[in-house]
């Protein structure tokens, strides 16, 4: 059982990897796919490391990315308040 | 503790104004960024700057505003590099919200100060010192800072030296409050050699990435930072946040993390206690002052002697924190602290609390724009003795 998940909102992506470089447990890559705008977004390739930090959302420039704990709800309060 | 970078400092003798000696000290102190919005009495600051620094090596940004320039410099600080920004009232109050930005991600910076006459545009070629408040409670929200008053154009640049290795050493925000007279006024400056100038340098952890944590704090509850670019990846928010720089928005956090920024000031706060005293042993009425109110102080209290009254000096140097146990231990040999101040009563409060009643608390009111007569201050002292 994963701690945590990655929710990827693929049209939003303009393929910067920032979420990819960044993330502490290398949970993500770029894919070889395309978005509507010809960009890759990232996918997870590596879904049993992730914690669930959501530092892929906090440098996400896009908000095209974010992550949850398991212990919490996708759309839960956490990400309410951590404007 | 090691030496300033030859670089940066411009040995010599030199008849310079407090804000070129300001620029000076910064320079000596490693500052090698500086972004800013000029503005009168500021403005011979960044001035100084932009046209010294191809020579050192380092930036100026002339920004679009005073919240460009403010966070700029935080920028600049976690990229590496040390970093200060300049300005007077109207800027100040735009600065508040990175001030405390800066409180909370623990960036060491240095905000200069020349107070001139407020509130909003006032006046701007004219002396005040009513942003002492607003040095220590400006932005939102609990924390401490440092603030620093030089009265002299030496002050400055020895001050600026010293804004700038409090802040590192504290890692916050420090503030060197000057006035537009002290700003404005040309003196004689004695810059020393590089290797007599002490250099507090960066705290920079020894641990390697993934077991660094970018807010645990060491034994002086102050956290150690990283070089920029050697793969330590985390994030630095204005939100409460966690030892390792997560969001983490709950009371217990909030009590860890705000506490701490206050009681790494508050802890040190006897350490941080400057001021210059004179005839306080068996003063009847000591004059508190600051900045260049204490020089017009100085002639009060030498006419006030040359009648026979028992007057002594107090010139606050570091005035944040407050030297809050000192005063309070002079209270109760004394009838009165008599404080006067370039506006209409702010550091006389913090007398008054550190007073407790055990001694009168007279405050000499000074709407800004000049500075008093001595005759003013003199009256107060003796109306106390009478």
């Amino acid at each position: 059982m994963p701690k945590g998940y990655v929710a990827i909102n693929v049209e939003r992506c303009k393929g910067c990897g920032f979420c990819v470089e960044f993330c502490p447990t290398h949970v993500l890559a770029m894919s070889s796919a395309f978005n509507s705008k010809g960009y890759h977004p990232p996918h997870v390739v590596n879904p049993d490391k992730c914690t669930g930090c959501d530092l892929c959302g906090m440098y996400c420039p896009d908000f095209a990315i974010y992550g949850w704990k398991a212990a919490e709800s996708r759309n839960g309060a956490k990400r309410d308040a951590a404007r | 503790m090691p030496h300033a970078d030859p670089k940066g400092v411009l040995t010599g003798v030199h008849f310079m104004d407090g804000d070129h000696a300001a620029c000076e000290g910064a320079l000596a102190a490693g500052a090698r960024f500086a972004a800013g919005y000029p503005i009168t009495p500021s403005t011979e600051i960044v001035e100084r700057f932009a046209a010294r620094i191809p020579t050192v090596g380092g930036v100026f940004i002339q920004m679009e505003d005073e919240l460009a320039a403010s966070i700029a410099i935080a920028g600049a600080v976690w990229a590496g590099a040390k970093a200060f920004t300049v300005t007077s009232g109207p800027g100040f109050s735009l600065m508040m919200e990175h001030i405390g930005f800066a409180a909370m991600t623990e960036t060491p910076c240095v905000f200069m100060n020349v107070q001139r006459g407020g509130p909003s545009t006032g006046l701007p070629t004219l002396p005040a010192q009513a942003d002492m408040m607003q040095a220590r409670w400006g932005s939102h929200g609990d924390y401490e800072i440092i603030a620093l008053s030089p009265n002299s154009p030496q002050e400055c640049f020895d001050l600026a030296i010293r804004a700038f290795n409090l802040a590192e050493e504290f890692r916050v925000p420090v503030m060197l409050m000057m006035d537009e007279c002290v700003g404005h006024m040309t003196e004689k400056v004695i810059i020393p050699p590089a290797e007599q100038i002490e250099i507090h340098p960066r705290r920079h952890t020894r641990l390697p990435p993934g077991e660094y944590k970018p807010f645990a704090p060491g034994p002086d509850l102050v956290p150690e930072m990283v070089h920029a670019g050697e793969g330590y990846r985390f994030h630095i928010t204005g939100l409460t946040h966690d030892e390792r720089g997560y969001p983490s928005m709950t009371a217990a956090a909030q009590d860890r993390l705000v506490k701490r920024l206050k009681a790494k000031i508050t802890r040190a706060a006897d350490r941080l206690a400057c001021y210059e005293a004179d005839g306080i042993e068996d003063a009847e009425v000591v004059v508190v002052s600051y900045g260049i109110t204490s020089r017009v102080a100085q002639r009060a209290v030498e006419m006030a002697r040359a009648r026979g009254a028992k007057v002594g000096r107090l010139r606050l140097i570091t005035v944040w924190p407050f030297p809050t146990r000192q005063l309070r231990a002079l209270a109760p040999h004394i009838k009165a602290f008599v404080v006067p101040e370039l506006n209409l009563g702010q550091i006389v409060l913090e007398v008054e609390r550190a007073a407790a009643g055990q001694a009168d608390t007279i405050s000499v009111p000074h709407a800004g724009g000049g500075v008093h007569d001595p005759q003013q201050i003199l009256d107060a002292i003796m109306e106390v003795l009478k």
